[in-house]
């Protein structure tokens, strides 16, 4: 005994030790094999699930700002939470009682209100919680309107049994954490826990896919995994289990409604769905009946429902079970409904909204917590013995105001776990959330959970977001059926990119990855060849000439639409001396329209978006994309030189992170809308350049120049001299750019390329569809040109006006094929 | 009596929009007291599919999906109803004799009392009515002594709203929080009933928001133009014992045949005329047109 000689819990229940200090039976394996492994291998053993866990992308999302969310890695700590056997089958019965009880509340609430209208319950616990969903009064008598997912907080009381703390009812989370836990506690128990047996999870997986099966009919592929999206706390999650579960993972703008059934928008068109397994809150889910300034939810769900052509895990109405308000009426409600006693006891709870009560919790109020009965709108939990005599004034005030909103629980301390940190074993306090699932007319509750922490030692709250730890809990003993070794669980990650199922959303951000990349390297190199300009980088012998450079700035601002840019001419003195001002704030001004910055957060949009079909690899270099942008571009005052080295690093990482994009995915799943929408792109840049430096009449000297200037922006100098062996000129250079049909980046080569790639999509038919005619027209376009033709001038122009022309003429024609392209695509209302 | 009633809603939008969902309420309820003659929607552009459902106040409700491309809805309600006065003034009669006091009834509130369970949905705050502030109570309890008739205290509420509050068109919208209406003491009619729903609640009782038409009648002499109505709010009190009471603060009295209702909830929320969720860019203006007048017989 080592490890274990410095533990000394405080609370008056341990998991670990007995009252004389002797190891329960349940921890002896544990303990020894704990003290076998030593302090060395068991920080060993840390760092590997430390990097198990950020290898497989698992984080908490915490906000602090709306702008910025930050990953919070998930921990998990080596020693597990360890449950007996024969004890666990007890607990299980108690939370099968409550999911039943819970299921038999909710369809009569949503019902006949049996337990309102027999003064069973109160009927201010009900109607004074929001989570009461006016919009399903009546839909409790529906046959699929049922609780068929369930979580419970538990955690061991004083008395050494397991207390319910909490119910969670509208869309539990953890699920998708405590697989995960469990895969990497599988990587390191075999070293330090190599004799001990426990039950395994996937029999709970296996159940889950019946359930949705039997929701849908037999037809699991009509169930989706609806989220609010990647900004979510627990988005990580909601794409792990939606792979385990293998359904696809949407977002409300995914769906729509119509013939009151719910449709999936996938790029083939509208597809029927019939489940939904939402982690969207309840009043989120439809604008149209419940919170109209909701973005996350699908107007017409509630119609869906009331139509009998949806159901839903867990149905719209369940958050009227988050409800502390309901705790000092389950006995009632057990006798009432099964005719026998709660299994698993609560903390003693009372409802303030009885005048007995609320002069008992007053009197008493030293020795409570008081909290809300709805907790989706406040929190807050007030200690009643660490109030100030002020807050406590106010309580009483705010008590005895709306009595019916509060509740008054007694503090409890709960059971200790030893927990591993900074090389030595202390007690911290644990809930475990467990889950049940429906299965016939019963509950299944899985074999684990997902154990929660404590953040400091004497921290009596815990929570997810205020950053705890979790622990795996283990059930000992073998499981009771065999588990076909197919269905054991293994981490396959399973995104639907397949061209003709992916989900519209996908797609369009894919698009738009395509583009918003395009525009962030051609930006980059550009900026970067003005600056190099400027600073006569090239050092040619001759100094760069002032007017070429003033070119080059203003093909800055045409092309980054930053108007006026250079070209305001109230500030052009200014502008021609300093010119760095402006380029700095075209690079690094967020708010500023077609700044780089705004560039790289529409990118980053995208990328978030897609995080679950691009490899971890691009996830990771983006990560470090947006942090060392976000500290350059807060930075003030460097120098011009730091400012181009910044410039080139960043464009070096652009360039790697879009060729792990090329990596992620095949062209024929989702990778040909990034590339139809990164060439568009490049031929609408590309066209906006030309126009600003081929357009003009220029002297020889800036003539080349500029011409130089051209070509290095898109890195296409050393290949223009390949292919021409000579040296620039205007007319070899439009030749190259424009009409070239083997150069890949020519407006030639794009347009019949973009040709080809149409063909490659869903909804492509024989006959031309409305985008692939507009680039048809501009392929006739490009072949009827005749390049002499376009560089004739009149002395008094100064401006080759027939070449700018048709520059105008492609780039809308570029302009309309990507919106005939999206309106074929990514809108559905037409079908 | 009989009325004639057309009401009118319709939406503007700013750029093309091809999808919507929209729900109409224009439907008047059907109550002891009013019966429904008559009734017929007319929508522009045509509805893809519609669905009809009563929601659990009782309003009807009318769930319209528009899929071809539109810059404008037009909904239009065309409803003939029929008020019965002689069963309205005995509800009256009745309900002011089994009326209790103030105390009796909120210690009768406080308790299971199976006649008053629908009651209470109304008695907490909802998305459009928190409770007011102290000083709205205060204002409030003037009226509603612990001894006192709850009836007779409503009846003075009301009466004292109509001559502190000034009618004042333009001043708020629906969101106009009701201690701004209550500082102000100007408003139009959704807000004095919003604002009583407000105080009655505060201080314990439930309260109805309901909507609906009153009769208006041209300056003497002169042709009543047609559309000249707009949509009437006014409340419900909840005196248990006796039942809902409606009082009309913006015309100092109690509803009877001058009345018509379209639905009632715990705020406008509840029963607004037409709300909806398009898929577009820019914003809509709503316009409203409505006229109620006697049938000719």
């Amino acid at each position: 005994m080592q490890i274990f000689e410095g533990y000394v819990s405080e609370s008056s229940f341990d998991e670990v030790y007995d009252n004389e200090k002797h190891i329960r039976a349940c921890w002896k394996d544990i303990v020894s094999d704990i003290e076998n492994a030593g302090l060395e291998l068991l920080k060993e053993k840390q760092a590997e699930i430390d990097w198990h866990l950020k290898e497989s992308g698992v984080t908490y999302n915490i906000y602090n700002n709306y702008d910025k969310p930050t990953n919070r890695s998930w921990s998990l700590d080596p020693i597990p939470f360890v449950i007996d056997g024969k004890e666990w089958e007890k607990t299980k019965k108690g939370l099968q009682q409550r999911a039943k009880l819970f299921n038999l509340i909710l369809k009569d609430l949503y019902s006949e209100q049996k337990l309102i209208k027999e003064n069973i319950v109160p009927a201010e616990v009900i109607f004074g919680h929001k989570g009461f969903v006016t919009e399903v009064f009546d839909f409790g008598y529906k046959e699929d309107f049922n609780l068929y997912f369930y979580a419970t907080d538990i955690a061991r009381g004083p008395d050494g049994k397991m207390w319910v703390i909490n119910d969670k009812t509208q869309a539990p989370s953890g699920l998708g954490y405590a697989i995960e836990n469990r895969l990497t506690m599988n990587v390191v128990a075999n070293e330090l826990y190599p004799h001990i047996s426990i039950k395994k999870l996937s029999a709970f997986i296996e159940e889950y896919k019946a359930l949705l099966k039997e929701l849908t009919g037999g037809d699991s592929s009509k169930a989706v995994l609806l989220t609010p999206g990647p900004y979510n706390e627990t988005y990580f999650e909601h794409a792990y289990l939606s792979s385990f579960l293998e359904i696809p993972l949407v977002q409300g703008q995914d769906l729509l409604t119509k013939n009151g059934a719910v449709w999936l928008k996938s790029l083939s068109g509208l597809k029927r769905v019939t489940t939904l397994l939402r982690r969207v809150d309840d009043r989120f889910c439809d604008p149209l009946e419940l919170r109209n300034d909701s973005r996350l939810g699908v107007a017409g769900i509630v119609e869906a429902m009331r139509e009998n052509n949806l159901n839903m895990i867990n149905p719209i109405g369940s958050a009227i079970l988050e409800n502390i308000g309901l705790n000092p009426f389950m006995k009632k409600i057990a006798q009432y409904f099964l005719k026998e006693d709660l299994i698993l006891p609560q903390i003693a709870t009372w409802w303030c909204g009885q005048k007995k009560e609320l002069d008992f919790v007053i009197k008493n109020l030293n020795k409570l917590v008081i909290k809300k009965i709805d907790r989706s709108e406040n929190i807050k939990v007030y200690f009643g013995k660490s109030l100030s005599f002020d807050e406590r004034e106010n309580l009483i005030e705010l008590l005895r105001q709306s009595p019916y909103k509060y509740v008054a629980q007694e503090e409890i301390d709960f059971s200790t776990v030893p927990y591993y940190e900074n090389g030595k074993i202390e007690p911290r306090n644990a809930v475990i959330r467990t889950y049940s699932l429906r299965k016939n007319s019963d509950y299944s509750v899985m074999n684990g959970g997902l154990v929660r922490m404590s953040a400091t030692k004497d921290g009596l709250m815990v929570s997810s977001k205020n950053g705890g730890i979790s622990k795996d809990l283990w059930i000992l003993g073998e499981d009771n059926i065999a588990i076909n070794p197919i269905n054991t669980l293994k981490y396959t990650p399973y995104v639907e990119t397949s061209i003709h199922k992916i989900s519209t959303l996908k797609a369009e951000n894919l698009f738009w990855l395509g583009r918003y990349l395009s525009r962030s390297i051609s930006t980059t190199r550009l900026i970067l060849h003005v600056i190099k300009q400027i600073t006569n980088f090239y050092r040619y012998e001759i100094v760069t000439s002032k007017e070429s450079q003033i070119i080059l700035q203003n093909a800055l601002t045409h092309m980054t639409m930053t108007y006026p840019g250079f070209m305001d001419t109230k500030n052009k003195k200014n502008l021609d001396v300093f010119p760095m001002i402006e380029i700095t704030s075209v690079i690094k001004e967020t708010y500023r329209s077609g700044s780089l910055s705004s560039t790289i957060s529409m990118l980053s949009n995208s990328n978030m978006s897609l995080k679950d079909i691009l490899t971890i690899e691009s996830s990771k270099l983006f990560e470090k994309i947006q942090t060392e942008w976000h500290v350059f571009s807060s930075r003030k005052g460097d120098s011009t030189l730091v400012v181009a080295n910044e410039l080139d690093t960043f464009l070096i990482y652009l360039m790697a992170y879009k060729e792990l994009v090329h990596e992620s995915i095949f062209k024929e799943q989702g990778l040909i809308l990034y590339d139809i929408g990164y060439k568009i792109e490049d031929a609408l840049l590309l066209t906006s350049k030309a126009r600003s430096m081929l357009c003009l009449k220029l002297d020889k000297s800036i003539g080349y120049d500029v011409l130089e200037g051209m070509l290095n922006s898109i890195e296409s100098f050393n290949a223009y001299r390949a292919h021409y062996k000579s040296s620039l000129n205007l007319k070899n250079v439009v030749d190259f750019l424009i009409l070239n049909p083997q150069f890949p980046k020519s407006l030639m080569y794009i347009t019949q390329n973009l040709l080809k790639e149409f063909k490659l999509l869903p909804k492509a038919k024989t006959t031309s569809t409305s985008y692939e005619k507009v680039m048809l027209k501009a392929e006739v376009l490009l072949k009827s040109i005749k390049i002499e033709e376009l560089i004739q001038i009149t002395e008094e122009e100064g401006v080759y006006v027939e070449l700018d022309k048709i520059l105008s003429q492609i780039s809308d024609l570029f302009l309309e094929c990507s919106n005939e392209f999206s309106n074929t695509y990514f809108s559905h209302y037409d079908e | 009596m009989i009325y004639d009633l057309y009401h009118k809603t319709e939406f503007n939008y700013q750029s093309n929009v091809s999808f919507s969902h929209n729900i109409a309420r224009l439907k008047p309820k059907v109550t002891p007291y009013q019966k429904l003659l008559e009734f017929e929607m007319k929508i522009t552009p045509e509805v893809y599919e519609s669905y009809a459902f009563t929601d659990m106040f009782g309003n009807n409700n009318t769930h319209m999906l528009i899929r071809e491309p539109h810059q404008s809805l037009c909904v239009i309600g065309k409803s003939k109803v029929e008020i019965f006065l002689e069963l309205i003034e005995e509800y009256l009669h009745t309900a002011r004799s089994n009326s209790i006091t103030y105390e009796s009834a909120l210690k009768r509130l406080s308790h299971f009392h199976s006649s008053d369970l629908y009651a209470k949905p109304y008695l907490f705050e909802s998305d459009l009515i928190p409770y007011g502030s102290q000083k709205i109570k205060t204002y409030a309890l003037e009226s509603f002594h612990k001894n006192r008739d709850l009836f007779e205290a409503t009846h003075e509420f009301m009466e004292r709203i109509f001559h502190d509050f000034k009618f004042v068109s333009g001043f708020s919208d629906i969101t106009t929080p009701v201690e701004e209406i209550f500082e102000a003491k100007k408003g139009v009619c959704q807000d004095f009933a919003q604002f009583a729903i407000s105080a009655l609640r505060s201080i314990g009782l439930p309260a109805k928001y309901m909507s609906g038409y009153i009769e208006t009648l041209p300056p003497e002499g002169e042709e009543k133009l047609f559309g000249a109505d707009a949509s009437h709010a006014w409340f419900a009190v909840y005196i248990p014992n006796a039942g809902w009471v409606e009082f009309d603060p913006t015309n100092n009295m109690i509803p009877k045949d001058q009345h018509i209702l379209l639905g009632s909830g715990r705020d406008y929320n509840d029963i607004s005329p037409l709300k909806g969720v398009v898929f577009s860019s820019g914003g809509s203006q709503l316009s409203v047109m409505v006229d109620v007048r006697k049938a000719k017989v």
